[in-house]
């Protein structure tokens, strides 16, 4: 694993941890809820690893019929707005846009990547 | 400066092809280089889109294997990926190269084979198609094409009551234009409620409210202004916009805004001197119904939220206030990703010459193109102009 307290390397072992590894902007203020080198407002490279809220209200969702190799439809995918910055996310239960949800874990894929799953905020262990 | 304009215009019949991607897209480049009355040594540069044939076809290195099968080996030859916004922003270089006074003439076309007839599958073009999609923060929770504009049109019926019905009615409107359309992949219609009666591909669309996998090639020749001969028939590049927007997709500001096609439609109207209300004919990126409904919000066609509305009640058929996809879009037309912003420009050529048929809209000056890349990431606008003095 990487040593860059900001990296894709820590993002994946924060959320295999059960934590959601975000990024805010000392500069603005701007907040990411995915690795970048830089803010995405103003470009200043002084992001500060912060830890986001596990739970979120969801912003928009798809459930995917037709899945590409290695994936098995049909699963929901959704956006949760988490406050300060959004993240996507594999989406369990009913929740629809507005909804709360929670974090509930991770999805491992075939080919070793690593994402969020959310489910709906009441039925979150 | 000098002005460029488009000479020449050729494409396949986009639909299903099981030939190699040179002698697919050779078909393209004759019928332009004839139109356009050039020898392949009139040829000083050629510009290549092609997205994704390392993965489909087992073939990298595309440009300068093509423009040899075409008797052209020896110029530059360059080749762009842009995911779906590829071809356009290969024209784009073109144009801008030429009006630089870095070549005269230069062959701008697009190349894509995604149909079964690559050997590939439903589920294996799909992991294909998806690449465009961020690698870590996109592609593990297996999201799809149809997948990420799901998202953003979920989220445009949440915020403006934009209906199923409504996404329903742009499939009906692209696929009666198609079936003006020789070249189109689907030439039939179909009505609401057969597209209401779909499979679910990644709601909240069905299976009609999807382009097709498509095989095909679109070329076209641009030249310096004073080397052009009979401007009537050479459609004068009067803007082209080209911005991008966030990549992941959740760290985009507005979901719903496809920001990058208000950024290249501003700067593309810009150049051109033009306002929205001016164009008077449109080819935008429909890869499903959604989509064409985000992308006229962001040209100023119609005002934002109001979308879904324009297929409905005609604003964008073909006799209406302005015409969008008359060759049928993505939609009916096909999409064969690389050659699909080129495909858009020989459609917009035939209409500004008049030569586009039963599907031709009377009279039209400004004609624009609006190609799309990526997870609303990458979007082109380019305008055409028909009129004969600049
Ligand atoms: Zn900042």
């Amino acid at each position: 694993m990487s040593d860059d307290p900001y990296s894709h390397a820590a993002w994946v072992d924060a959320l295999r941890d059960g934590v959601l590894l975000g990024g805010r902007c000392r500069e603005c203020g701007w907040t990411s809820a995915t690795p970048q080198a830089a803010c995405l407002e103003c470009a200043t490279r002084d992001l500060e690893p912060t830890t986001l809220p596990l739970e979120g209200t969801l912003h928009t969702e798809t459930t995917v019929a037709v899945s590409p190799t290695g994936f098995d439809a049909p699963y929901r995918v959704g956006i949760v707005d988490l406050g300060a910055t959004r993240l996507l996310c594999r989406l369990e239960g009913d929740a629809a846009i507005g909804d709360p949800v929670a974090f509930a874990g991770t999805l491992e894929t075939a080919d070793g990547e690593v994402a969020p799953l959310f489910t709906d905020a009441d039925q979150s262990p | 400066m000098t002005d460029v304009r488009i000479v020449g215009a050729g494409m396949t019949d986009f639909g299903v092809h099981d030939r190699p991607l040179a002698e697919l897209f050779a078909d393209a480049a004759v019928d332009a280089l004839d139109d356009a009355a050039c020898a392949p040594a009139d040829i000083d540069a050629f510009y290549l889109g092609n997205a994704m044939s390392g993965q489909t076809d087992g073939d990298t290195h595309l440009a300068p294997t093509l423009a040899s099968h075409l008797g052209m080996a020896g110029i530059p030859c360059t080749r762009f990926e842009d995911a779906c916004a590829t071809s356009s922003n290969a024209f784009s270089h073109a144009v801008r190269a030429v009006a630089a006074g870095q070549y005269d003439t230069v062959l701008v076309g697009g190349v894509e084979r995604c149909t079964p007839a690559t050997g590939l599958g439903t589920d294996e073009m799909t992991a294909v198609f998806a690449s465009a999609a961020h690698r870590q923060y996109e592609q593990p929770t297996g999201l799809t094409f149809p997948g990420v504009f799901g998202l953003l049109t979920t989220r445009h019926m949440h915020e403006y009551g934009t209906t199923e019905e409504q996404l329903a009615a742009v499939a009906v409107k692209n696929h009666r234009h198609g079936t003006l359309n020789p070249r189109a992949q689907f030439g039939t219609e179909t009505t609401v409620a057969e597209v209401l009666e779909g499979p679910v591909v990644a709601s909240p669309f069905r299976l009609l409210d999807c382009c097709p996998f498509s095989d095909g090639a679109a070329a076209v020749v641009v030249t310096r202004e004073d080397a052009v001969d009979d401007p009537e028939s050479a459609p004068r590049v009067a803007g082209i916009g080209h911005a991008t927007d966030a990549v992941p997709l959740a760290t985009k500001a507005d979901l719903t805004a496809t920001q990058s096609a208000r950024d290249a439609a501003a700067a593309a109207y810009a150049e051109a001197d033009i306002q929205p209300a001016d164009v008077d004919v449109a080819e935008v990126h429909d890869c499903f119904t959604g989509a064409e409904i985000l992308a006229i919000e962001a040209l100023g066609f119609v005002d934002t939220g109001e979308g879904g509305h324009a297929a409905v009640e005609g604003t964008t058929a073909l006799g209406g206030e302005i015409p969008v996809n008359p060759s049928g879009g993505l939609k009916a037309k096909g999409h064969p990703i690389g050659a699909t912003g080129v495909a858009q420009l020989v459609e917009l050529t035939d209409q500004l010459r008049g030569e586009a048929g039963e599907r031709q809209v009377p009279d039209a000056r400004y004609a624009l193109a609006h190609n799309l890349g990526g997870d609303a990431a990458t979007t082109l606008v380019t305008v055409l102009d028909g009129g004969v003095s600049a």
